[in-house]
């Protein structure tokens, strides 16, 4: 296995990607002609709701779509390691854990509760062939006193003897400790309160300064991408609708999704009716529109046009939409 | 009227040989919710907040203190004739997955509570029929494709709403709703409140909203009182917007400094506290509850604790030495 | 108003669709349709099989003892020269009512003390885990070794009675774990919210939870006993009175020498063989339970 001595903060590539799960009713895209780049050491935030695809984008990018899933077309290029999208066998296993560190969602059902962390570390070396265990434990003791755990304590512990917090730092130690620089953190901070999941992601922000990491967060919540992410993607319907930098894209919106989205958010100060909701509700796989825009149903700018073809996603300075409304509104 | 006084709740864990743990989920809360008010309770997970609102719903028993529902004290009464009292007090649960039944029909779900009602009453089948079409329409769902579903059927936002109709079948004066949205699609969340709120506009329901996420507790209820809970107290109270805007407890500054700033829109708070240390329960109660996390501890917080009350000056009432106003939270920027 | 309208036949109109569904769900897999087939033979050969042949079984003198398989006798003729599938069929009444019996009595008391233990949990509880312990510690086999000296079993109903009570204690168990979990569950705590009684919480939100669970264990409690009486019989511990598989067994290896000789062979593969179909008519049909009791499982 070759390792590539310049994996500081890979960049990544996502062309063209398509994701299909089989049903009874054929073949139903989750994520369909998607592309993303992740810029070398930023940090991009992918906005969606349940069924947007947000997480099966993110299991792509290690390959690990399971079946009925598949990856149906497109690529997904990491510097230093090539096409993820054609791994398969030892090869891929290796690239997980080793390049890419995957921190699943609130690290909740992620540890096994019959062993101690420290027990699943040893686990996780061996599997990778670390030959220094002990380095690595020193490794792992140190990433967690960075994120102010008492290191030893927590590797003799069960998972049932963490808090949320914690077991979400160790899940990031996980994901770390094989020296990966690019990191995956599915819904880091659901089910944490305000003050740890404020905490998680300072210290998110802090070891991805740090270690020099290419990261990407997937989320439900604007909040958690406003605080950490450069850049903010938006997925509806397995589209990416809508992306560009975190503050432009919620200071000046584009998308109606995207502007729906942050005008249902209730908010601290100000006349609370400011709020609204977005009428009709989201797409499951079944229901998504097969031809026209995924997001039409919803829409406030729907023309007819809307109904019969997807907007491809266009250029706008910084900003990537895919939306006929904007597209007129640009050339107008 | 809903009030509470000195409500204490101690939760013993059954442990090893040597005796179980003791976690005092409450230490004498004191609550007035008017008729067709709104509270809300706020604070991190194991807070007691969600104990509370279980105790309010009268799905849990207290142990000290006294619960009054329109004037009836609780306490003497026995669980039996309790009951036809906290029955006006429901509770809508966090998650509408597990509470649905999923082997029976949104009809079914709604005609076992208006069957009781109309044999109580001696009214008609047809009263129960125009009642569930009622109750569903109340929450903004369409009777007629609704009624013969079985809950897999129904989206998780429709299915909080048939959640909330069960609740209203009983006419009730007060809904408990705990974390009501966080299960709930994001786009879809706003809708849920929006129908809290409306529903106390329009039929008079009070509201306790229980939650981490003051955000939302305001927008249900921005006329109501928020009540900050930090193990078991409560650290301090007052007007929705008055807290929000001058919080004085350094552990309500150190909740609003942790809410997501929406950078773009929004420039953080001036003055963000941030607590020095993360929950440990097994620290000892002595003094303060907050005083090991507290940035602005003094020796006193140390070894005396501060009740809730007012000081001069404040609006609101709080459990701390040094109260002192600071502007924690985001404001919006300008020009937007 | 159609809501009205729809409201009056509701009960009518779901119970049509329930059956609808049980039929989606039956011909998923066409070895549930076998199963099915299996079980509704089983239950026609019980029913009326007995009703086609005389009180005593003739004996075939023209084709002697032991025979061996013919057109005229499919599994040959018993040690008195009787049609060895006639056995099986005047048997089977015995077997499948006393199995049936079983059934409903361990489902019915395992289920009822499961969920009153669970429900009411505490003091209850407690009383009836401990009379649940004790009973899981009586051994069966020689409890029915001991009994058979006084009683002589000559109906199934008592049969079934008997294994019945002795095999509750599993379900009642199982069924109690179900119920605490799913008491906890929101629409429970809703349900008692909203004053609802106990006996529609027990019996319209808590059983239909666990209505696969308890239709699994009670077929699975048929072949259990099954098993036990014809084991029973077949140990030669009980008299020779009834018309039984059990019986068919016993005389075949004992007094046939069937394990020795090939003669009685065909004598005893015939019951073994009707009780392997029986097993796999249900074991078949087990598998459609929790799709038939999920609503979601059973109209996708």
């Amino acid at each position: 296995m070759a390792h590539p001595a310049t994996a500081q903060a890979p960049g990544v590539r996502i062309d063209g990607l398509t994701v299909v799960y089989r049903t009874p009713a054929g073949e139903l895209p989750a994520v369909r002609d998607v592309s993303l780049t992740l810029e070398p050491g930023s940090i991009t935030g992918i906005v969606g709701e349940s069924g947007s695809g947000k997480s099966t984008l993110a299991l792509s990018l290690l390959n690990a779509v399971q079946p009925p899933g598949r990856i149906a077309a497109g690529s997904v290029e990491i510097d230093g390691l090539g096409d993820v999208a054609r791994f398969e066998g030892e090869r891929l296993r290796k690239a997980r854990g080793a390049h890419i560190g995957y921190v699943f969602q609130a690290a909740q059902n992620s540890l096994n509760p019959l062993k101690t962390v420290g027990k699943q570390l040893l686990d996780l070396g061996r599997s990778h062939g670390v030959d220094d265990l002990r380095g690595l434990v020193r490794e792992a003791r140190e990433l967690l006193g960075r994120m102010g755990l008492d290191g030893a304590r927590v590797l003799d512990s069960h998972q049932h003897e963490l808090s949320g917090g914690m077991r979400q730092r160790v899940g990031i130690m996980l994901a770390l400790v094989l020296n990966a620089h690019l990191v995956v953190l599915d819904e880091p901070t659901t089910a944490l309160d305000m003050i740890t999941q404020a905490n998680i992601l300072r210290i998110v922000r802090e070891v991805h300064a740090e270690r020099g990491l290419t990261t990407l967060v997937i989320t439900h919540d604007i909040g958690v991408v406003a605080e950490v992410a450069d850049r903010l993607a938006v997925m509806y319907g397995g589209r990416l609708v809508e992306q560009g930098p975190t503050r432009e894209v919620l200071g000046a919106p584009s998308h109606p999704y995207t502007r729906g989205l942050i005008t249902a958010i209730p908010r601290l100060t100000g006349d609370i009716d400011e709020a609204r909701a977005l009428p009709g509700r989201p797409p499951t796989l079944v229901t998504v529109p097969k031809e026209g825009c995924v997001f039409r149903e919803r829409c406030a700018l729907r023309m007819d046009v809307c109904d019969t073809d997807d907007p491809a996603a266009a250029e706008h300075g910084a900003r990537v939409v895919a939306c006929h409304a904007v597209k007129v509104r640009e050339h107008a | 009227m809903i009030t509470g006084n000195g409500i204490t709740k101690t939760f013993r864990q059954r442990g090893d040989v040597l005796g179980g743990r003791e976690v005092r989920a409450l230490r004498g809360v004191d609550f007035a919710i008017p008729r067709g008010g709104a509270a809300s309770f706020i604070g991190e997970s194991g807070c007691g907040k969600t104990t509370l609102g279980r105790i309010i719903a009268g799905l849990e028993t207290y142990d000290e203190g006294e619960i009054g529902i329109d004037g009836t004290s609780m306490s003497p009464l026995t669980p039996k004739q309790r009951q036809p009292h906290f029955r006006k007090i429901q509770m809508i649960h966090q998650d509408p997955y597990s509470a649905l039944n999923p082997t029976r029909t949104v009809h079914q779900t709604l005609g076992a509570p208006l069957a009781l009602r109309a044999r109580q009453t001696g009214r008609s089948r047809q009263w129960m029929d125009e009642r569930a079409a009622e109750v569903l329409s109340l929450v903004g769902l369409d009777p007629g494709t609704v009624l013969s579903r079985y809950p897999h059927q129904l989206s998780g936002g429709m299915r909080q709403r048939v959640v909330i109709a069960r609740a209203l079948t009983v006419d009730p004066e007060m809904l408990v709703a705990d974390e009501a949205v966080s299960m709930i699609d994001v786009s879809l969340r706003l809708g849920i409140l929006a129908l809290l709120k409306d529903l106390r506009e329009r039929l008079g329901v009070s509201v306790l909203f229980i939650t981490h996420d003051v955000a939302t507790a305001r927008y249900i209820g921005d006329d109501g009182e928020l009540y900050v809970i930090y193990r078991g107290q409560v650290v301090e109270r007052g007007p929705v917007d008055t807290v929000i805007a001058d919080p004085v407890h350094p552990y309500t500054q150190s909740l609003l400094s942790a809410i997501p700033v929406l950078h773009g829109l929004e420039r953080p708070g001036e003055q963000p506290v941030v607590p020095l240390e993360s929950l440990d329960e097994s620290q000892p109660d002595t003094g303060c509850l907050f005083a090991r996390r507290c940035p602005f501890r003094s020796g006193r917080c140390e070894s005396e604790r501060p009740a809730l009350g007012a000081t001069r000056g404040v609006p609101q009432e709080h459990a701390c030495f040094h109260p002192e106003r600071r502007s924690v939270i985001a404001r919006p920027m300008s020009g937007v | 108003m159609s809501v009205l309208l729809e409201g009056s036949t509701t009960s009518a109109t779901m119970r049509r669709n329930f059956w609808r569904g049980v039929w989606r769900v039956m011909r998923r897999k066409p070895s549930r349709l076998a199963g099915a087939v299996i079980l509704l033979g089983f239950a026609v050969m019980a029913v009326f099989g007995p009703m086609f042949y005389p009180e005593h079984l003739p004996r075939d003198l023209a084709a002697g003892v032991y025979a061996q398989p013919s057109a005229e006798h499919w599994f040959g003729t018993d040690g008195q020269g009787r049609d060895v599938v006639a056995l099986v069929v005047t048997g089977s009444r015995y077997v499948l009512l006393s199995a049936l019996v079983t059934a409903v009595v361990t489902v019915v008391l395992g289920a009822a003390i499961g969920l009153f233990a669970g429900f009411r949990r505490g003091r209850w509880d407690t009383a009836l885990m401990r009379l649940t312990d004790m009973k899981l510690t009586i051994p069966g086999l020689p409890l029915l070794l001991v009994l058979s000296t006084i009683w002589k079993f000559g109906s199934a109903v008592e049969m079934g009675l008997l294994l019945g009570l002795l095999g509750w204690g599993a379900v009642a168990r199982a069924v109690r774990a179900q119920t605490l979990s799913l008491r906890e569950r929101g629409f429970i705590e809703a349900a008692r919210g909203l004053g609802l009684s106990t006996t529609h919480i027990v019996g319209k939100e808590l059983l239909p939870s666990m209505a696969p669970y308890v239709a699994m264990n009670m077929l699975i409690a048929v072949t259990g006993a099954v098993y036990a009486q014809v084991g029973l019989f077949f140990l030669g511990v009980l008299p020779y009175e009834a018309d039984n598989w059990g019986v068919m067994l016993n005389l075949a290896v004992f007094g046939g020498g069937a394990m020795t000789t090939t003669a009685a062979l065909p004598y005893m593969l015939a019951p073994l063989l009707a009780i392997l179909l029986l097993t796999l008519g249900i074991v078949l049909v087990v598998d459609a339970m929790d799709e038939i009791f999920n609503p979601r499982l059973r109209e996708e």
